[in-house]
């Protein structure tokens, strides 16, 4: 294991408080919700249990090695699983990475329910094309509008980022405006990140 | 299609010594292996792909005169591996750019594009003997964009794709695979981002001509005049990419490069992308600014 201060970027002599503030800096930063269907997903995940490691390995160091481990965050990465057989087929493309298969199962699937949609949605955000994920996922919660998952996934989008380094707005239409800065600022509210727009 | 990118306005003092060293590096590395002429290809577009393409530290620093500062001269990072790769890439996406640019306009119109991609025809020959993949790839890319131009594409994804895999290939040559999927997914969205806000840009110009504009064509804006909501939804798409590009930018060591990326991907795009939308970006020069050292 690398040296866990380092880890969390501070010196030994750091104080309690501020091994805590690290800790929970980094962990916003790679946070699953802010990698949620992020194709780079897995390196932020290896990222997240080197820093839940570290901040266990400083606790135990200094409460004499009694500490119990687990304190750490323990994000959800799970997938859901789909109802019939080809919708998993497809959820099984995607967690591969596998987006050509994903795209040519559900071109194959002629009933367009809301979880095709919603999958849709998942394929275009890991292509990148963000637009068509917002209108896929945007036509699902509409269809389906009580599903948690398709809710979820939708609401990342609509919140943006959750992490921004300083504490700084992120959005184009914040840049350079001070007045939005506290329209555009998220607020931390039962494990979720809201935006106040 | 380039110059959105700049030095963000908020960076401390180092740092834009630190970038300004390493836009002179990029141009001094263009004169050194391509000569004077491919010198004027040079923006800050590609001083920023040189800059990711780079290692974590910044390397040897040369104190020397140039054309552009004859006097007292300026710093500049040594020609490195580095360099020399984004050196060879921006000649030839300058040179296919300007192609493109013939293609676009008529004869008349088409004569300043034809000219100076004469000039750069030695240079980009160069490159894509150095560089035959990304030379091929660029290649089709643009020729993929002008058939979805031709036929009016109406995805706004699917347009802005193009251009995003294009760019993205810049980072084929980097042997890391971690580092290659980072700068892949980070370009690819710098990509998409540089295509859709060169197309916000271009709304009324385009409205006018009655040219092809993706965004016009999404949004429903035949005048090429923004209504609030697609303004908005527009904004957010923006955002979308750079999210992208933030995440990514989050999974490499990036060394002493980091605080000049970290200000572009969470404050130097946005300050751009809002310009455009306020339709500020042309009235402050715009992309034809003229480059100088930052």
């Amino acid at each position: 294991m690398n040296d866990p201060y380092q880890v969390l970027g501070i010196s030994e002599s750091a104080t309690d408080e501020e091994v805590k503030r690290a800790y929970r800096d980094l962990a916003r930063k790679y946070h699953p919700d802010n990698y949620h269907d992020n194709p780079l997903a897995d390196l932020a995940q290896e990222k997240m249990k080197e820093i839940n490691a570290a901040y266990e390995e400083i606790n135990r160091r200094r409460s004499g090695g009694s500490r119990p481990s687990g304190s750490g965050y323990t994000g959800g990465w799970q997938q859901q699983s789909g109802g019939s057989p080809i919708f998993q087929q497809v959820r099984a493309a995607i967690q591969i990475g596998d987006i050509a298969r994903a795209e040519s199962l559900l071109y194959s699937i002629s009933d367009h329910t809301a979880e095709w949609y919603f999958l849709k949605g998942a394929v275009s955000y890991r292509r990148g094309w963000m637009d068509e994920a917002m209108r896929y996922y945007q036509t699902a919660c509409q269809m389906e509008p009580n599903n948690p998952e398709y809710q979820r996934a939708l609401n990342l989008m609509r919140n943006g980022s959750p992490y921004r380094p300083g504490g700084a707005p992120f959005g184009t239409l914040c840049a350079g405006n001070p007045c939005l800065t506290l329209c555009c600022a998220y607020t931390l509210c039962n494990n979720a990140y809201c935006c106040c727009i | 299609m380039y110059g959105y990118v700049r030095p963000p306005l908020d960076l401390p003092e180092a740092e834009r010594k630190r970038f300004g060293r390493a836009y002179c590096g990029l141009c001094h590395t263009l004169g050194e292996r391509y000569g004077p002429a491919a010198q004027f290809i040079l923006n800050y577009d590609f001083t920023l792909l040189a800059i990711l393409l780079s290692g974590p530290e910044e390397g040897d620093i040369h104190h020397g005169r140039c054309v552009a500062h004859p006097v007292h001269g300026r710093d500049r990072l040594e020609t490195n591996s580095a360099l020399a790769l984004a050196a060879d890439e921006s000649v030839i996406l300058a040179y296919w750019q300007l192609r493109d640019g013939v293609e676009d306009h008529d004869w008349f119109h088409g004569l300043k594009y034809r000219g100076v991609s004469a000039i750069l025809e030695p240079a980009y020959r160069k490159a894509a003997g150095i560089r035959p993949g990304f030379d091929e790839s660029t290649r089709r890319q643009l020729n993929l964009l002008a058939e979805l131009e031709g036929e009016e594409c109406p995805s706004m994804d699917q347009a802005a794709d193009t251009f995003a895999v294009l760019l993205r290939e810049a980072a084929q040559a980097v042997d890391e695979p971690v580092r290659r999927r980072v700068l892949e997914q980070l370009l690819y969205h710098l990509g998409r981002w540089v295509y859709l806000v060169d197309a916000a840009d271009d709304l009324q110009q385009d409205a006018a001509a009655g040219s092809y504009n993706p965004v016009a064509l999404r949004y429903g804006l035949p005048e090429g005049r923004w209504t609030e909501e697609s303004r908005q939804s527009f904004a957010a798409t923006l955002d979308h990419s750079i999210h992208m590009m933030a995440t990514a930018f989050e999974l490499w060591d990036f060394g002493v490069w980091t605080p000049v990326l970290e200000k572009t991907f969470y404050s130097g795009l946005f300050q751009v992308g809002r310009a455009v939308l306020d339709g500020t970006f042309r009235a402050k020069g715009g992309k034809d600014l003229p480059p100088g050292s930052p």
